[in-house]
Order: C-alpha cells, then structure tokens, then sequence
C-alpha cells in the first residue's frame, strides 16, 4: 500500500541521517496497543500481511527529540532527491518567552513530509522545566501553501501539548523497524487531555510594571518555601494518582504574574470531589504535612488544610459538578457557617508553573474572574474568604450535631 | 566582562537628506571665506580680532544647530527606516567620503554607513571594506594612527581583507603621527599616491579595490602644525562585479556553505575565508573518557567584539571533550557580526535586547542568560560560564570532568573556575594541583543550578543597581562562607584589553603574565582532598612538612626562597585579624602578583610557587595555621607605602576590577 511505501521510505531517510524517531500516531499506536504482548513477545518473524501501516488514514505521525537533531539541510536534500515535498513550521522559543527581552532564533516545531498521496507529520518535542516534553501549536504563515495536506485532520498542532516523556521500545511491525513508546495505552490516554497553556509572560511584565515586585527577603523566603510545597504536594498527589489544579491565590499568581503571589501566605489547590481519595490525609501526613483542619465532608464542601514548613497552609478545596456550574465550599469554624463558589465549567489544561508541569483550568479567565472579580489585575492585600470573593454565597449553618464531623480542627 | 562597542546593528544605515549635503557644501565654502578673512588681518589688527570673534560665534553658531538638526532628524527617521539593500542589477555605487578634523562620514548610495562626529574619540585612520558584489559594509575598523602600533594593526587587518574587496579609508583628526613606512609602504600598493607622504593633522580619503583600480583619492595638507587640512569630500563612483566573481569555489558542503554565508557577509577574520587553503570550522577534538560534563550546558556570555568571540570559540570548540550542542552563545544587543560568528560555527544564539547601563547592564545580561541555559537544559544540574574575551585550554573539559563532583558532594564549595588570580607564569607550576579559596574568581566557572535558582536569582540585583554581577557574587551575603576549588595552572586565559574595566596598562600588569595550561589530559591529583575536611587534613600535612624560611631576609628579593626545586617552604606575614590584609597586599605588590583586592586565600593561607618550590603564607595571628609558626618567629610586617608616594606610583588604573 502506498502508506506502508511512504513510511517505509521515511523511516530509510531518517536512518540514513542518523535521526532517532518514535512513532506517535494515535491510529497505528491503537492498532498496535490491541496486540502489543504479542508484539512485545514475538522476535521479528516476517508476517505476510500489513495490519497496521495500511490502515486508512492520510497521515503517519511521528514524535522527535529536539536534543537528538542537527543538520536539517542535509536531511532536506536527501528528502528531494527521494521525491518528498516537506514543509517546515518555526517558532519562537517557549523557553525563553519567560525572559525579558531575548530573542533566540527561531526553533522547529513541525515538519510535514508528503509522497504520493501519503505524509508524515513530524513532531519536535522539547525537554522543558518541570521534567516533561512540550510540542509547539501549528500555525501556518501567511505566505504557506494551505493546502499542502488538509491540516485540520492532524493529530497534533491545534494546540500546544505536555506529555510524560516516555520509555521506548523497538519493534518490529509489518516489516519495519520502528520504536514506540513502552506503553502506548497510557501515552494514548494522554493525547485527549494533553493541552498546554503557556504562561501570559508579556502580560505578566506588563503586571510588574505597574505594580512592581517584592523582592525584600521575607518575599523571596516566601517564594521558595512555597515552591518547594507546591512540588512536594504535587509529587503526593501525582504519586496517589490524583488529579489537581492550581486555585484561588495560587491560580491567580500563575495567570497574573507567572509567579507565586508573595504576600498570598498559602498555596491553594482544587480537586474534583470524583477523584477525592481517602488515602489523601495520610499521603500528606507522611510527607510531612501533618492535617491543620477539615471542613465538610465528601458528599459536602469538602476542604482540607495541611500544615506546611514556616507557616504555609496548603489548602485542598474539592470541587463538586453540577450540570451547568462547578462549585466548591467553604465552612466558618466559630459559627458553623457554610459558603459556596460558583464557577463556570471549565475543563483542564496543562501549564508550566515555577519549574513544575501542572494543570490550571483551561477557561482560566472565567475561572479567576469568578473568583476575584472584574478588577483581578488590581492586587488586594486585604482578603476575606467569606466576604471579598465575587462569587461567594451563603450556603446555611451546618446542623450542631454534625460540627464534630464537618470541623475538625488540629 | 566589559563594555561593547560599536552601535547596534539594527541601525546601521542612516539616510542622509539633501539638505545635510548641502550643508557640508557650505561649510566648505565657509571655510574658504575664512581664508579671505585672514588676509584682512593684516591691514587692520582691530577689525581682525572683531572679526575672528564674529566669524568663531558664527561656527560654534552653525556647528550647534548642525548638530541639533541631524539629532532631529535621527529621531524621526528612527522609526521608518529601512536598511537600503543595493538592488542586485545595479552595477555602479555613488560613493561619498569625508575627512576633517572634528568629522567624518561614509555614504554608499546615499546610505551613511559610517558617521562619527564624537569629541575625543575616533581619532585616526577609518577604514570601511564593502563587497565588491553587493556593496554590503563587511568591516568597520577605526585604527587610531596618532597612537604607536596601531598602524600594525592596520597593516594585519588590511593583509586579511580579501583580494577584489573595496576599501574605504578617511581620516578623522591625525592619522600620520605613528604610521610607519610599512604602512604607508602598504596604502602606496593599494593604489594611493598621497600616502607615502601624509603628514601632521593632513585630511585624507581613498577609495580602491584591493589588488585592483583606484576609484579616488582626496587630500589637504596641513598649512601649520598648529592647524589641520581644509576638510576634503571625496565623491566617486564604484563599479559592482558579479556575484560569482566575489565568491571562493568550496566545495558544497554543509560546513562550506556556512563558511560562504559568513564570508559574503564580514571581513577581517583571516585565512578562515581563504579561497585556496580556508581554515578549518570544525576541529573535531578528541573525546574524552567518562566525560562527566558532556551533558553540562555552556553559556558563552559576549557584546559587540565579534573578532574576540571569534577566537574563544576556536580555543573552546577545539578542547577536548567539548559537546557543541551543548554550547549557547549569548550576545548583548542585537548585533549582527557576532551572530554571524556564532553561525559561522553551527552553534545557538539568542540576542538579549539591552536593560540598564554599564555594569548594570552586563549584571542584566548575566541573569538572562544564566536562566535561560536552565531553561533551555531543564535537566541540567550544572553550567559552565565562559566569557567571549577567554581563551579555553585544551584540558578544559577535562579538569572539570574530574572535579565537577566536588560541587555535588560537597555543599560547602561555592563554584568551580578554571582561573587562578594568582597563578602568573613565575607562581604557578603544577597542572595537576588544586586549591580551595575564599574568593570567587569568575573568568571560566561552574554554576550548580540550584545555588542559582533557589538563592542568586530570586535576589538578582535589580537593573537600577549598577553592581558588577561578580561583586555581587563575592559579597558575604552571597557567598556565605562558601568556597571555590580553582587550579594552580589556569584553565582559561583572559586575552581581552579593550572593555569597560581594561585598559593596555592594566592588562599588561595584571593579565599578560599569566599562565595557561597547555598540556592535554592532565590527571589531577588526589581530587577527593579537596573536600571541605579533607583539605584541612591536607593543609596540616603540607605545614608539618614546610620548612620555615629565614624571615630575617627581605621577602621581597628573590634569595627569599633558597636555589631548590620541589620543596614546600612556608613564610610567616602579620594578619591581626580576618580582614587584615596590609601586609599581604604588599607582598603580592612586591612578588608581582594580584594586589587590587585579595584574591586566592584560605583561612588566612595562601599558595604559590616560587622558583617552582610551593611556596605558603600564613597570616598571623589571625589565621588557625598560625599555630604552625615556630615560638622563634616574628611574622614578617610590611608597611603600606606612605599615601603621597602612593599615589604617585599608583597607574591611573580603572576600577580594581577584574572579569
């Protein structure tokens, strides 16, 4: 078939430049996830028949290292000559948009190869901080030939994307040689919810130039502190296998300012009530965070505090769903007082955040507006949680007999 | 690290209006009137000095609103220029060069690519080399010939200008005072008939090709040594040849065609745009075993001194071990020649636009370029730090791939540098030793990533403080009493003298002597005694077999330290407390060594050779060696010179800084 002809010469061109790629189609990789034990078992016996190559489809997705890559020219040239048209997406650097005022040159995120009425869509993955790999939005200039091969059937360019790094694995398939990540059901189940944000570096300069930034001792002592509980809660919390999301003060440092809020005195995460697990307070407790407080319970504004080092609260907030709105509760210990937030849907994205890769609502402007209000760009020192949020409402008292239960407090 | 020179590139080209030629027109003219004016001297003494008055208020007059004007109009244009590209078809370039005292300017096409009308600088000849093709400005020099040597300087740079290029030259000032034969020798052969015999403050502008035709020459004599030449404009026109006349025939290869993108585009870089016998690009050195940095990122921190950063790159892509991907070179402003350095090499570079002034700018420049290395290398854990104005020995890699472990085991070390304050070509001896001291020495160091991110970067000094970033560094805040392991032998040379804090002078004393290692795959001795314990284990072991030197001698002579090879000898100098340093300062005076600030010390010890016998001091009673000293001896006290005398003997020297 002509798929299996194209990438069977692709992957002659890349070996013959010494290029080290991985093949990440979702169409193939799910073929090959179905029989992988057989995969993984069976040295190279030739098999007659093509069973994944050949499947219909019009492109053939491949993934490389950006680390593993050099003399693009001669790869080009060699391409001609075998008769491929290629195309080219640059980029500016993500890694260094954080940065006053550099400019690198300009990094390849994509390369399109097309033979015959096949192509194969190569994606460059970066190493980023936070130990994971980004891949660049596909964005056409305005002198690219749109219709070089239909663009909206891609796998991977509409957005952005952080993936693990995976384990790899050569195999053998329909007679070629190719290397796949060691597990492709887990790297599959990542695709749908790989969406990254970056971080709004320019607007978050813009921020620091109205309100500059504290940078007395006792803010950079907060800074690190806070950083490394926000590390050592994810590590927790990604080793439970739960999900979580930056919130409150926390998400609002990260959409503001690209950075922790100083005088915000706590690092705030959400958690969907779904994923509550109840080995979370113990996981925390043997990392060293021992329990502050615990407001409400599962079935009701659930809100967990642990004690971090030098007076930092790590605050866990659990989200309930309904069917048009998220919200999340909060319980005043002296008076029994319950409280509720409202927020629009919103889904998750990815995003790097002080050296750690982690999830922020993807309608980030929604959610923080609903949290703070139209004027979220003004710094407030002075915050009450049961009076100054926008979208706090009053929410009853829980029942007496009940305060042993929903306010708890070590 | 220093200043940069030059002016952006992104404004190379300025357009000139007709309405400052016809400026310059008038001037002339104006000076002719003073010509005529002088002659009415002679009949009325009285009218002549009303006159002289007049006529001076007039110039200054002019001058003033000359200036103000073209400010003007550099403000307006800066936003919609363009840089004029000679059309390819053209085959002719309207050519414009002035020379006078106090200006000159280039114009090609009526683009001004050299303008300066800056007091006290500038002085000598300027020397612009276009492409003979395209009409492109490939190099820039100005080589004050006022001054002794420069005029040898010229006489390399035009040597390696490239047959077929165009050459533009024009004095501003005196060019004639230190411009030898050779170099007269030389202009004659381009074609000038003037330069034989340019003399005292004469105005001069010549315009040929290299190896070929005269398109011009302009000159004025001086009338008096106290005056200079009438300024000189020297119109004329250039014939273009074709592209392929202007290229070498390399062979098609990947290496070769960045050598022509580089070669199309600059001059003055030597045999590397030979077209018989180019230099090579890439050289390929040994690798090395177990290289334990072949995965550490080196940031090369450079300005506007493309021909420096030229020469570190070849000393750094030639040393043994090096992994050029792991190599980013970060240029301060955006400049294209050192850009094009970069590229010319296969390497990555990122422009940083300019923050802040001076030192405060390069202390900016530092901070970005270290993050953005941790950036582009998230697994990292360390970075090298190179500066553009070094040289790379050839064991550089190597010395750090045996001692780069020290900074992961032992949290007491500060950094690891390949340069030793100390280690002049008359006190350093051995590759294979280290030390640890108390300060840090920049100049070629590794940077553990998370002393950076958790405590230099949060706390960076911020651009309205004009610190030196490697101040900074050494404050006690910083550096907590941490240490540096540096070699005896340096690893690195530092070959800069044009910067912010260098100078001839300064780098004569201070630099030129120094040693560098030559020697590849040098085996470092017992590296794990270099351990914050060990060391003092070490140090003991070293006094308990010193022999004390005869302090009734004068430290200073050279029969201080007895005719023999290998010894350990120790000496004795008064040190009240930690920071008295006096009479330390004035045996590094007297041995010829670093004196501007204490450099090299260990707990009030310091280590050298002398007359390649190791050679220690210990400062009493301050330092914990000092129970070491025999009862018997008086540590050695010498005084500080008297503050007159001082004074007088003190170089004019900028800053005791040294980067």
């Amino acid at each position: 078939s002509v798929k299996q002809y194209v990438v069977k010469k692709f992957l002659g061109l890349i070996s013959s430049q010494n290029i080290p790629v991985y093949l990440i189609d979702p169409l193939v990789l799910g073929l090959i996830d179905k029989d992988i034990e057989q995969i993984r078992s069976t040295s190279d016996g030739p098999r007659p028949e093509c069973k994944y190559f050949c499947a219909p489809r019009d492109f053939t997705t491949f993934a490389l290292l950006d680390k593993t890559w050099k003399h693009e020219v001669d790869l080009f040239r060699t391409a001609e000559k075998m008769g491929f048209q290629w195309l080219k997406i640059l980029h500016k650097d993500p890694r260094l948009d954080g940065m006053d005022d550099l400019s690198g040159t300009e990094i390849p995120l994509h390369y399109i190869f097309k033979l015959a009425s096949h192509a194969i869509h190569l994606v460059v993955f970066y190493e980023r901080s936070g130990h994971y790999l980004w891949h660049g939005p596909l964005r056409l200039k305005q002198h690219m030939d749109r219709k070089f091969v239909p663009f909206r059937k891609l796998h991977f360019g509409r957005y952005s994307g952080a993936y693990e790094k995976p384990e790899l694995l050569p195999v053998s398939i329909d007679d070629l040689k190719v290397q796949i990540p060691q597990n492709p059901s887990s790297f599959l189940e990542e695709i749908p919810h790989s969406r990254f944000l970056e971080c709004r570096y320019r607007e978050a300069r813009a921020f620091f130039q109205l309100y500059p930034d504290d940078v007395s001792l006792d803010a950079v002592e907060f800074r690190k502190k806070a950083k490394s509980l926000l590390h050592l809660a994810a590590l927790t919390l990604n080793n439970l296998g739960v999900k979580f999301w930056l919130s409150s003060g926390t998400c609002l440092g990260w959409y503001r300012q690209c950075s922790i809020i100083p005088y915000s005195k706590d690092v705030d995460l959400g958690i969907f009530i779904r994923d509550y697990k109840a080995d979370i307070i113990p996981a925390f407790q043997n990392a060293g965070l021992p329990l502050k407080h615990k407001f409400g319970k599962v079935e009701d504004s659930l809100e967990l505090s642990f004690q971090g080092e030098g007076e930092i609260k790590l605050d866990i907030f659990f989200f309930y769903e309904e069917d048009d709105h998220i919200w999340n509760g909060g319980t005043q210990a002296k008076s029994g007082k319950k409280f509720k937030y409202l927020f629009p849907k919103f889904t998750l994205c990815w995003t790097e955040f002080v050296e750690l890769k982690v999830h922020v609502p993807c309608e980030t402007l929604q959610y923080v507006e609903a949290n703070y209000g139209p004027d979220w760009k003004v710094p407030v020192k002075t915050w009450d949680w049961k009076s100054s949020p926008s979208n706090v409402q009053d929410n009853g008292v829980w029942p007496v007999e009940e305060w042993d239960e929903v306010i708890q407090i070590y | 690290m220093e200043e940069w020179n030059g002016s952006p590139a992104s404004k190379p080209h300025k357009k000139r209006s007709w309405y400052l030629a016809w400026k310059y027109k008038l001037m002339n003219q104006r000076a002719l009137r003073k010509l005529c004016q002088t002659g009415a001297v002679l009949f009325l003494l009285v009218t002549v000095i009303v006159n002289i008055k007049l006529i001076l208020d007039t110039r200054r007059a002019a001058y003033e609103e000359e200036e103000e004007s073209a400010q003007e109009y550099d403000d307006e244009m800066l936003d919609m220029e363009v840089p004029k590209q000679p059309a390819n078809t053209k085959k002719v370039l309207d050519v414009e060069v002035y020379s006078s005292r106090s200006k000159v300017y280039v114009a090609v096409d009526g683009t001004t690519v050299l303008e300066d009308d800056a007091r006290e600088q500038g002085r000598g000849i300027h020397v612009i080399v276009l492409n003979q093709a395209t009409g492109h400005v490939m190099a820039k020099r100005v080589f004050d010939t006022y001054s002794p040597h420069e005029d040898e300087a010229m006489v390399l740079f035009l040597n390696m200008v490239a047959r077929g290029r165009i050459l533009i030259f024009t004095i501003k000032d005196e060019g004639s005072f230190h411009l030898k034969d050779t170099a007269k020798n030389l202009l004659k052969s381009l074609g000038s008939q003037v330069a034989p015999f340019l003399s005292w403050r004469d105005m001069w502008t010549f315009v040929g090709k290299k190896g070929g035709e005269v398109y011009g020459e302009k000159h004025a004599k001086s009338p008096a040594l106290s005056t200079w030449g009438d300024p000189v404009l020297l119109k004329t026109e250039v014939h273009l040849t074709s592209l392929e006349d202007a290229e070498c025939r390399w062979p098609n290869t990947e290496l070769n065609r960045r050598r022509k993108t580089f070669c199309s585009k600059v001059e003055g870089y030597g045999s590397v745009c030979s077209c018989k016998d180019p230099t090579p690009i890439e050289f390929n050195p040994e690798p090395l075993k177990n290289n334990k940095v072949f995965d550490v990122p080196v940031a090369v921190i450079a300005g506007n001194r493309p021909n420096y950063l030229y020469r570190m790159l070849r000393s750094l892509l030639s040393a043994q071990g090096v992994n050029p991907e792991m190599i980013t070179v970060f240029i301060d402003g955006y400049y294209e020649e050192p850009m094009d350095v970069v590229e010319l090499f296969g390497l990555a570079g990122i422009q940083h636009t300019p923050i802040s002034i001076k030192n405060a700018r390069v202390s900016q420049h530092y901070k970005a370029s270290l993050t953005a290395t941790f950036n582009l290398f998230p697994e990292a854990k360390f970075a090298v730090v190179l500066e553009e104005d070094l040289d790379i020995s050839v064991d550089f890699f190597s010395f750090l791939s045996q001692s780069i472990y020290l900074l992961e085991e032992d949290e007491s070390l500060y950094c690891i540098s390949a340069w030793n304050d100390q280690g002049y070509e008359h006190t350093a001896e051995d590759p294979s030793l280290l030390y640890r001291v108390e300060t840090m020495p920049g100049l070629g160091w590794v940077l553990r990533k998370s002393l950076y991110k958790e405590e230099l970067e949060p706390k960076w000094p911020t651009p309205e403080k004009l610190w030196d970033w490697d101040m900074w560094m050494r404050m006690p805040e910083q550096r907590k009493g941490r240490e540096c392991i540096i070699p005896d032998v340096s690893r690195s040379y530092h070959f800069g003298i044009v910067g912010l804090n260098m100078n001839g002078y300064f780098h004569e004393a201070y630099f030129k002597k120094h040693k560098f290692n030559t020697v590849p795959n040098v085996q470092l001795k017992n590296v794990e005694s270099l351990k914050k314990d060990a060391y003092e284990i070490e140090i003991h072991r070293l006094l308990g077999e010193a022999e004390v030197l005869d302090h009734s001698k004068n430290p200073c002579e050279d029969s201080f330290v007895p005719d023999t090879e290998g010894k350990v000898y120790v000496m004795f100098i008064k040190m009240e407390q930690e920071a008295d340093f006096t009479t330390w300062t004035q045996l590094a005076k007297c041995l010829h060594i670093w004196d501007l600030d204490v450099r090299g010390n260990h707990k009030g010890l310091w280590r050298l050779f002398r007359k390649k016998n190791h050679f220690l001091v210990v400062g009493v009673p301050a330092s914990p060696y000092s129970s070491k000293k025999p009862p018997s001896v008086t540590p050695i006290y010498m005084e500080p010179p008297a503050k007159e005398e001082g004074a007088a003997a003190a170089p004019a020297v900028p800053a005791a800084e040294q980067t």
